[in-house]
């Protein structure tokens, strides 16, 4: 028969009727690799066990202060026996880490984890979100005494409140007379007479900054040595006088102005035409010492001046004669030269830029030292935030006056030249563009001061080594110590 | 399954769904504290809704096991294997707030892209393939028997070329050996020496393409350049064997489509060889995963 007249019933015969009984090649390689996927992925998982290591179920990478124990899950999800859940626990943290509270008076202390929150890879554990502390700020409650601080700041941008400093408007509590205004004006006479431009940097720079001053002088300040500071400056710049998460950079305040550093090469301490040198500049009684000093020694090498001619009106056409004065003992020439001295001194010098007090009687155990007065404390403020950290060091990418906008203008010592809030939050805003504008950015939540030691419990090799559980023993029993 | 009218009730429920879970996700993404988490409540209830798809999705397979089972139309599982399938992957990335994770949750992720990007991939073929297998293989049969109908088209080659020659000859030999399938004295017996270009041509070309040998018989596969080999094949041999020779070209042409029948197939079902497998191990770690995530 032709093939062309083949019938539906002879094609159909050709099909074989027991096909299905065989097993079809596609579907028995798809079985064969299904079972190989299920069998890979339980040889994977149990691999992992095998080695007791867990660190195949993480949620994701940890910061990198966590690093060393990224495959210890151990470390912080501490087992409990019997407990289904093993989130990490605060005293999982709190094992290594001591998290002295925010406050005393707080009424609710958030879990470690509500607000470092861990396996989201690189970041700053520390950089805590906003709503971690507007969780409480935005409508803050206190326990005991109602708060004096802001109650309702939801953000940087939203609710937070002008600085404290400025917002009282109290001013500024320095007794140093100090005219920004006039030592920033063009032409003023340098040490040698010659004009000057004053800037910013000439007086101000951060602390420990390594640079020749333009404008000291005097051994007390050689360059790039920082100069011994009164005890409540050096505490008020202490980086653990506020609650610091990391330490705060040593150059990120402004360090204190100085005398020897600042201002001597201008406003030298002269007292008398017989000296090229100044007076120490240190208090009234120590000027004092050195004055007598001084003149003591110049009349023992030179007694031809006890003999001092007194002159009146000097006419040239008309000369007066001249009675000389003679004084003795030498003590009394001493002492009228050191009391022109300290007239020139108190009256004048010291009182251009210090705030001098009454000359008080001399103390009962010196009865010979003269009335000498007391220079007012100069209260200079080192740290304008107590709450809050600033450092100068990270904003040098900008101008002073971009921040301190009223420093070339100000004639005032009382004027305050904070910058205020808004200033910062021209760059400290939401957005691709803004900088940092979460609350950790300036504020601290954990109390520092309060800080206590705590005991490690790994020893390296666990650590860095194998996979030995230092728990192991202490599960059964309910969990790490 | 053609992605047609047939399609809309669960494409419209699956794009319902999808936009819910936008509007429920975006505020949720923008204002949480730490970003979106499969840890918290919304980005738990985002994980069991997508892993509950999953299972959806994967118990496809255990119903076309049980066809007689009343669990509902095999086509409406398909369908819903298909949309919530597919629904599951932008609800895991809500679970996970777009983030990979740890080894295993970036297995996961990474074995769903690969399990859906194949569903899809599946999809458009089961779409688009059966038109070209309807319009390219009109002697379509059954993928199984394939291999038994290229072992009949053989045996009916030889037997057609041995009925053209002589009656003692190879092929009429091995024919008069086969139970009486044909009746060699229907045809006309022409002289040896004018069909010895049918043999040449036989033996040369037409059987090793219609055995599958390497290297021979290959022009056949170009329809075009068959019909000319057959053309000019004609024009060598008697008239009366001008039938055989079509008998024979029915065969090439027959043997071309269940090539192409072949292939058309593995198109169409060797992306499951990746997308089953992988489901399965996805289902499996991402049970792992839901235990071992609820206990850390």
């Amino acid at each position: 028969m032709p093939r062309s007249q083949r019938t539906t019933k002879s094609v159909a015969k050709r099909i074989d009727l027991n096909y299905f009984k065989r097993p079809h090649p596609l579907r028995r390689l798809r079985f064969i690799l299904s079972i190989a996927a299920l069998a890979l992925a339980v040889v994977w998982l149990a691999g992992f066990g095998l080695a007791r290591n867990s660190f195949v179920y993480t949620a994701g990478k940890v910061s990198p202060a966590h690093a060393v124990v990224s495959r210890k899950c151990f470390a912080c999800h501490i087992e409990r026996a019997g407990k289904f859940r093993e989130t990490a626990i605060d005293r999982g943290c709190l094992s290594c880490h001591d998290g002295p509270i925010h406050h005393a008076n707080q009424i609710f202390t958030p879990k470690c984890g509500s607000c470092h929150v861990e396996h989201r890879g690189q970041i700053r554990l520390a950089a805590a979100a906003t709503e971690s502390c507007t969780q409480c700020h935005a409508d803050l409650e206190t326990a005991g005494t109602p708060t004096t601080f802001y109650r309702h700041i939801t953000g940087f941008g939203a609710g937070h409140p002008e600085f404290a400093v400025l917002r009282s408007g109290e001013p500024d509590p320095g007794t140093i007379k100090l005219n920004h205004f006039v030592h920033l004006k063009a032409g003023l006479k340098g040490p040698h007479g010659e004009p000057v431009q004053l800037d910013c940097e000439d007086c101000h720079r951060a602390n420990q900054a390594n640079q020749q001053w333009a404008y000291a002088i005097g051994p007390d300040a050689p360059p790039g040595e920082t100069p011994k500071l009164p005890a409540a400056v050096t505490a008020s710049l202490s980086p653990y006088r506020i609650k610091p998460p990391t330490m705060v950079g040593a150059r990120a305040y402004m360090g204190p102005i100085l005398y020897a550093r600042q201002c001597a090469a201008c406003h030298p301490l002269q007292f008398d035409k017989r000296f090229t040198e100044s007076v120490p500049h240190d208090t009234p009684e120590i000027v004092h010492a050195y004055l007598v000093k001084k003149f003591s020694d110049y009349i023992a090498a030179h007694p031809a001046e006890l003999r001092e001619p007194i002159s009146t009106v000097a006419l040239p056409a008309k000369p007066v004669p001249v009675s000389p004065r003679v004084y003795s003992p030498p003590e009394q020439w001493v002492n009228a030269k050191v009391a022109d001295a300290e007239a020139l001194l108190w009256g004048k010098t010291c009182k251009q830029c210090h705030t001098m007090l009454a000359a008080q009687a001399a103390p009962a155990a010196q009865p010979s030292l003269p009335a000498l007065p007391k220079v007012a404390e100069s209260k200079i403020t080192a740290r304008w935030f107590p709450h809050a950290m600033f450092d100068h060091n990270q904003h040098r990418l900008v101008t002073c006056e971009s921040c301190h906008v009223r420093a070339r203008t100000s004639q005032n010592t009382a004027d305050v030249l904070v910058p205020s809030v808004h200033v910062c939050a021209e760059c400290h805003h939401t957005g691709s563009a803004g900088a940092e504008s979460r609350c950790f950015e300036c504020h601290i939540y954990h109390d520092w001061r309060n800080e206590k030691e705590v005991t490690s419990r790994f020893p390296l090799a666990d650590i860095v080594g194998g996979a030995k559980r230092p728990g192991d023993e202490e599960n059964s029993s309910g969990g790490a110590k | 399954m053609r992605i047609d009218e047939s399609q809309r009730n669960w494409a419209v429920a699956a794009i319902l769904i999808f936009v819910v879970a936008l509007v429920v996700y975006l505020p949720y993404a923008a204002h949480s504290a730490h970003g979106p988490s499969g840890a918290s409540p919304l980005g738990l209830a985002f994980g069991i809704v997508g892993f509950s798809f999953m299972i959806f999705a994967g118990l496809l397979g255990a119903r076309k096991k049980v066809p007689v089972w009343r669990v509902g139309r095999a086509q409406a599982w398909m369908r819903g294997h298909l949309w919530l399938g597919l629904l599951s992957l932008p609800l895991i990335f809500f679970h996970g707030g777009f983030r990979f994770g740890g080894p295993l949750t970036a297995a996961l992720m990474v074995l769903l892209i690969i399990v859906v990007a194949s569903g899809l991939f599946g999809a458009a073929l089961q779409h688009f393939v059966p038109n070209t297998m309807t319009s390219e293989v009109p002697l379509e049969t059954i993928f199984e028997q394939i291999e038994h109908v290229r072992g009949q088209l053989l045996d009916e080659a030889d037997d057609f070329v041995a009925g053209v020659t002589a009656p003692n000859g190879p092929l009429a030999v091995a024919a008069a050996a086969r139970a009486a399938a044909v009746a060699t004295e229907e045809l006309p017996i022409v002289s040896e020496e004018s069909v010895a270009p049918l043999n040449l041509f036989y033996e040369r070309e037409m059987r090793p393409f219609l055995r599958h040998e390497r290297g021979k018989g290959e022009s056949l596969l170009d329809r075009a350049k068959s019909r000319v080999m057959f053309t000019a094949l004609r024009t060598l041999l008697p008239l009366e064997v001008h039938d055989t020779v079509k008998d024979l070209e029915e065969i090439c042409e027959e043997e071309r489509q269940l090539r192409r029948q072949s292939k058309l197939h593995h198109v169409l079902h060797d992306w499951l060889l990746i997308h089953v497998p992988l489901s399965l191990a996805l289902l499996l770690l991402g049970a792992v995963h839901a235990v071992m995530a609820l206990r850390y």
